[in-house]
């Protein structure tokens, strides 16, 4: 893939985080990229509210998200047949990197988990990912969601964490048991049934 | 004869909005698109720290109340939320230290809320660095730049974790054993 450059213009983008500073940062960052329909909610009535009363192109949810959990929203939208949104890209926030919560993102149907704190890059890395990289949908008795057995074939346009990439002003992701890397290859472990 | 399965496995694409839409010409270069990006962030910075004074008054009269009572719930809750909160936005804002702390104290509560006794000069000595590492030197600083301190609250998380009668969760275990580096490249205590 040459280029990795996305589209975000008019695009429905809807933050779901309890932490209105982190929404801040997220919706500037969303901005930057050049997004300018973004929405924020901060629990998970909202956040059905939302997704009941409009088409949502994208939505970014926090693992923490009151009361329910971004977890067990992600796996209610996915469950929910009537609604709309169902196969709308689901992007997880998390800051618990543990492997059994990334396995547990995956499995409730998140197209990818980004790590907190997190940075421009990993952020725009990941929306790349999800626009580039279309994944078949999988219905089954037991899961609804993207392709778990997917393949990363590289960072979309060769860029990521390499030496030759523009250094940015944040620091790097530090308190994650698992880095953003390995967060994504735990997303594409199971093509040989790996885990 | 075969029984007809109770649901059957379909595997389809689905052409999305936010696929197709993100895909068309115009979009921002990347290069261009994550300078904007920090261009907004780094408009944020002006505030955070006010932001982050509030939220410590917060924590500190928080964590007061949990030392009355432990078993308030409630105000339990609105710690740990807080700590979150300064864990999860301290590096973005360059504030790596603030990160580290917070969620070394973020552990300690997961090990109260799984039944440790609350100790106050754990509780004391994490609010003091979390004051401390706010302030402007320790800004850009690494966790690795300060081994003594970063050591020494992973001790106490491992204490605390000791004195634990249920399992704490993930991230307590991870800061005790070293899972979470210190900074870029170090793999933690040896």
């Amino acid at each position: 893939m040459k280029n990795s450059t996305i589209n975000l213009r008019d695009l429905v983008i809807l933050v779901a985080d309890p932490n209105a500073y982190l929404r801040r940062v997220v919706h500037g960052m969303l901005r930057g990229f050049g997004a300018n329909k973004v929405l924020e909610v901060t629990h998970s009535f909202s956040l059905f509210e939302a997704l009941t009363g409009q088409k949502i192109d994208i939505l970014l949810c926090d693992t923490r998200l009151p009361p329910h959990g971004g977890l067990k929203a992600t796996h209610t939208i996915r469950c929910n047949v009537y609604n709309q949104n169902r196969t709308m890209p689901i992007l997880l926030m998390t800051s618990d990197t543990s492997e059994t919560m990334i396995k547990r993102a995956r499995d409730v149907g998140a197209n990818m988990v980004v790590a907190k704190p997190m940075s421009p890059n990993s952020l725009y890395d990941r929306l790349s990912w999800i626009a580039l990289n279309p994944r078949p949908f999988i219905d089954t008795a037991t899961y609804f969601g993207p392709d778990r057995r997917f393949k990363i074939e590289g960072y979309p346009g060769g860029v990521g964490r390499r030496k030759g990439d523009k250094a940015i002003e944040v620091a790097e992701e530090v308190g994650p048991a698992l880095a953003q890397n390995d967060i994504d290859k735990l997303f594409s472990a199971t093509r040989s049934g790996q885990s | 004869m075969s029984e007809k399965p109770e649901h059957e496995t379909l595997i389809f694409y689905v052409d999305s909005r936010f696929e197709r839409m993100a895909r068309r010409p115009g979009g921002i270069a990347r290069e261009e698109a994550l300078a904007n990006a920090q261009s907004h962030v780094d408009e944020l910075k002006f505030d955070f720290v006010d932001w982050l004074d509030q939220e410590l008054q917060q924590l500190d009269a928080a964590l007061s109340q949990i030392e009355v009572d432990p078993n308030d719930v409630t105000v339990f809750d609105r710690a740990n939320n807080i700590c979150s909160q300064l864990r999860d936005v301290g590096t973005t804002m360059g504030f790596e230290l603030v990160t580290f702390v917070a969620g070394s104290l973020c552990a300690i509560l997961e090990t109260i809320r799984a039944g440790a006794t609350y100790d106050k000069e754990m509780i004391d000595c994490h609010i003091n660095a979390l004051f401390l590492v706010k302030t402007d030197p320790y800004r850009n600083m690494s966790p690795g730049q300060l081994p003594e301190m970063s050591s020494g609250l992973r001790r106490i998380v491992d204490l605390a974790i000791q004195t634990t009668p249920e399992e704490p969760g993930p991230e307590a275990e991870q800061l005790a054993v070293g899972k979470i580096p210190l900074s870029e490249g170090d793999d933690g205590p040896r």
